[in-house]
């Protein structure tokens, strides 16, 4: 009940700002560039803390973090998208997101270097990505904002954080960690 | 609609518990007179279950329910003799009403059930009983157009707001007019005021009135379905109507009770003395010897149907003091939150040792117990007894057995055993099939058991008790038990070991949990096509228990489940490996020894000495891939997987830890070494090992590794 209470307040907001055609954007800063997300999807926004680390599972899980008894796993979304680790500084934030899956809510923590503002952008400020030039795989990429004569990229944060997606990589990883193991040896051998 | 459907739950709920108490009673009373007080609650059961369907217009439900209903009824009012044919018939009606709520999403298979065969099996049924005489069951219950006709006195007293609502009284008049005769109808206006007092929106007329007609009283009660709460309606069959003229006229004015007796007697209706209605029981006394006849019938249904209403209200009082229904997301709730309070507390504790002043300590430290106290007190919430399994197994076994041609007797001890409620539910499966497996392929046929010299009526035992932190339960029976020549036979068959296999007997035994083993020539449709068993074991597997088997032959097989009391909890061992920390089921730990200078290493795997046995090591940091050096002094944890030992290198041991298991996601589903993660005191997160899972990942790397190393020497050779 808790949760239809909760969509609908959402459908709610959604609608009075599909009104206005204005929507709100948490607007981050990752790996040196500038990102935005749907503000509807974010739960919280949490300094950053030790966490958990997670044996063998891909780079990009940094592990899992207890969020008041809930165990959420934490994802480096630099290294999901190809770049390097971040580098934990004073900024360092983990944005905490809830996901549909399955019909089911999942919470995520996304690592980012530093949480700017929320923007309010009009639907008709945003354009969709270009077919190439892009910095990150373009199915991550929901569409790009015009604030203050700059693009800003706004993440689709369902494909980027696909639970699917990400659980096959891991299993991937396993597989392919083994792979890589007897290739070198047999590199080794001859 | 939506107030229906979040109420839906709650009745199904209540209809399952019903449906429960009504096997069990059917259960217990086998071969013997059920007592009125049995036979009440299985009216009851059927009635509730009714009036519920009713109000959430589940008409098939209604209308089968009203059947069973009415030969309960008959059966309390003494018409009928319960024997083991009735018995079996409710039975099924049982099964078939449970059937019904499992198709609420299908109305269509749900309308298509309303009218089973068992129906006319149950009338056919009743009417040899009740030989010859027009029953009451059909007449009343089904709108067969031969039903007689009747005659009905309605008292109609119709609540002043009436009009008010959109309702015309003369329209129920009109209405009844249409389909009966109308035998005669008296007008009371003793209630009209005078002058101003006189208010036109408002009714203030009675009507008495005589009514033939077919139409049973279920339909003529639906008739007055809208104004039945505002007023006061009273239908009567018309020749005993005359002992309920106080009932009609109760906490009315003097002035109007007359003008009812007089308006009865004017239309005809024998007025008997009123001292005749002292009490409801008393008339269902005083009517049921009497029922032979479809007037007294009716007469006494609704007497005792408002007795059982009294009876339940009562009962549900005294249960209500006793048990309190919670939904069990609330109760899931406050178990996580108090967990978040011991790590709290835990944290508090910590902080207010290091600032060393005494006082503090100790009103931390009172807390903390406290804590500890609630903790083990929500967890016990969700402890169910074990008996809400065991109590369908009755019913299991006699049909079973009745299938077979078996005679079988159950014994049932240690019922009150507690469990976890979710636990409970999923070991409902595991159970039946090992308890058919049992009666099928355990207990041998009359001829059999009385050629070795055993008595013809079969054993099967179900038990449960407590044991050192865990749950046991035992099937056993005194059939034949296993044959190992025929399990090791058919197994080499199937290609599951080799010819040559030199196995324990447990190992044996456990081959009759593979997929698609069975060792019965004839496949039955109770048991046979090898699919239980493996079901079993998966059950149990997922529950984090083990089953054992004792057999011999010609003396019977004893299954030994042994389970976790929860699955949120466990208790844990915590070790240090590095900066991370790790908890291995306490249960799988046998020893704790420090590393022998003679550890032979070769990175991951390794084996030491241990008192004469080779131990197997798994270095956890490497194996794992932490990437942390090893510490100076480190630990071999000695654990159990199934009946092999093996050691694990960690760096520390920091002790035993009582932990409540989180999920890890999705995520994380298809990590094998890893079966969740539990919050430790500090806050942070620490994953649970999988011992059987990891070590066996193990075996797998291990084995994977040394293929490449023959590969790559088979390279080198080239």
């Amino acid at each position: 009940m808790g949760a239809l209470a909760l969509k609908t307040s959402k459908e709610r907001v959604q609608q009075e700002e599909a009104h206005l055609d204005l929507s709100q954007y948490l607007t981050f800063q990752l790996c040196g560039e500038t990102f935005a997300i749907g503000i509807l999807a974010i739960k919280e926004i949490l300094e950053y803390m030790p966490m958990t680390q997670v044996p063998m599972m891909p780079d990009f899980v940094r592990g899992v973090m207890n969020l008041r008894g809930a165990v959420v796993p934490v994802i480096d979304l630099s290294l999901r998208f190809g770049k390097g680790e971040t580098t934990v500084r004073r900024r360092t934030c983990v944005v905490i997101i809830e996901i549909e899956h399955d019909d089911q809510q999942q919470y995520f923590g996304v690592l980012v270097d530093a949480v700017h503002e929320v923007l309010a952008i009009a639907d008709g400020d945003i354009v969709p990505a270009p077919q190439f030039g892009n910095h990150i795989r373009s199915d991550f990429i929901a569409g790009m904002a015009k604030v203050q004569n700059r693009f800003v990229v706004l993440l689709d944060l369902s494909r980027a954080l696909s639970v699917e997606e990400m659980a096959q990589l891991a299993m991937l990883d396993e597989t392919a960690l083994d792979v890589a193991e007897s290739a070198a040896e047999e590199h080794v051998s001859h | 609609m939506s107030e229906y459907d979040s109420a839906l739950p709650a009745f199904l709920d209540e209809a399952h518990e019903l449906l429960a108490a009504m096997e069990s009673i059917l259960m217990d009373v086998q071969g013997q007179q059920p007592d009125s007080e049995q036979l009440n609650a299985m009216f009851r059961a059927m009635h509730t279950i009714k009036g519920s369907s009713g109000l959430f217009g589940l008409d098939a439900i209604v209308r089968f329910t009203h059947e069973a209903e009415n030969v309960l009824d008959a059966l309390r009012a003494g018409e009928l003799s319960f024997d083991d044919e009735l018995n079996t018939l409710l039975l099924r009606c049982h099964d078939h009403v449970k059937a019904m709520l499992q198709e609420l999403d299908h109305p269509d298979v749900l309308a298509s059930m309303a009218a089973p065969p068992l129906i006319d099996e149950l009338k056919a049924y009743f009417r040899q009983q009740t030989s010859g005489d027009i029953s009451p069951l059909a007449a009343s219950a089904t709108e067969a157009p031969a039903a007689a006709e009747q005659s009905w006195l309605i008292s109609l007293r119709f609540g002043r707001e009436v009009l008010a609502d959109g309702m015309d009284p003369l329209s129920f008049v009109r209405y009844l007019a249409e389909s009966g005769e109308l035998g005669g109808l008296q007008t009371i206006s003793t209630q009209l005021p005078g002058g101003d007092a006189f208010d036109p929106e408002q009714c203030y007329l009675r009507f008495e009135l005589v009514y033939h007609s077919a139409m049973p009283l279920a339909k003529l009660n639906d008739v007055f379905e809208f104004v039945r709460e505002s007023s006061q309606i009273h239908i009567f069959p018309l020749a005993t109507a005359g002992r309920y003229l106080a009932t009609v006229t109760q906490g009315q004015d003097e002035a109007e009770q007359q003008a009812v007796a007089a308006a009865w007697q004017q239309l005809g209706v024998v007025i008997e003395a009123e001292a005749e209605v002292v009490t409801e029981a008393a008339a269902v006394e005083a009517v049921a010897p009497l029922a032979s006849n479809l007037q007294f019938a009716q007469a006494a249904k609704q007497a005792s149907g408002a007795v059982a209403r009294k009876t339940e209200h009562k009962e549900t009082k005294t249960t209500e003091t006793r048990f309190i229904k919670v939904e069990a997301s609330k109760l899931d709730n406050l178990i996580n939150l108090i967990g978040e309070l011991v790590i709290a507390g835990a944290a508090a504790n910590l902080i207010a040792r290091r600032s060393g002043q005494s006082a503090q300590i100790e009103s931390t430290a009172t807390i903390a117990t406290l804590i500890e106290q609630i903790r083990a007190g929500t967890l016990s919430m969700r402890m169910v007894q074990i008996g809400e399994i065991f109590s369908r197994f009755p019913r299991v076994v006699r049909d079973v057995s009745k299938e077979l041609g078996k005679s079988i007797e159950l014994h049932i001890s240690g019922a009150e055993t507690e469990l976890d409620k979710s636990m409970v539910e999923k070991l409902g499966d595991p159970l039946m099939h090992i308890v058919r497996n049992a009666i099928d392929h355990g207990i041998e046929s009359v001829e059999t058991r009385l050629a070795a010299g055993k008595s013809a009526t079969g054993n099967v035992w179900l038990n449960a008790y407590h044991e050192s932190g865990s749950i046991v339960i035992e099937v056993a029976d005194d059939g034949g038990g296993l044959r190992k020549d025929k399990i090791v036979a058919k197994a080499v068959a199937n290609g599951l070991i080799s010819a040559d296999a030199m196995l324990s007997d447990n190992e044996i035994y456990k081959l009759i949990f593979e997929p698609g083993f069975s060792t019965a020539e004839q496949i039955s449709n109770i048991s046979g096509r090898g699919v239980g068993m493996d079901v079993v074991k998966r059950g149990l597997e997922a529950l984090r228990g083990t089953i054992d088997i004792d057999s011999a032959v010609g003396e019977g097989t004893n299954f030994r489940i042994r389970l976790p009391l929860t699955l949120a909890i466990i208790d844990g061992f915590l070790v240090q490996i590095g900066k991370s920390t790790f908890v291995i089921p306490l249960e799988v730990v046998v020893e704790c020894i420090e590393v022998p200078d003679d550890l032979k290493s070769d990175g991951t795997h390794s084996h030491l000495n241990l008192r004469g046995e080779v131990l197997p090591v798994l270095n956890l940091s490497e194996f794992l891939e932490l990437g942390e050096p090893p510490g100076k002094r480190q630990n071999v944890v000695v654990v159990n997987y199934g009946e092999s030992k093996a050691g694990l290198l960690v760096d520390n041991l920091l002790g035993e830890f009582q932990t409540v298991i989180k999920p890890l996601g999705q995520l994380f589903s298809h990590l094998r070494a890893i079966s969740g993660s539990t919050i430790l005191g500090s806050g942070e997160v620490a994953l649970i090992l999988d011992v059987p899972a990891l070590i066996e990942f193990a075996k797998q790397k291990e084995v994977a590794d040394f293929a490449g190393q023959t590969e790559q020497g088979r390279a080198q050779l080239h």
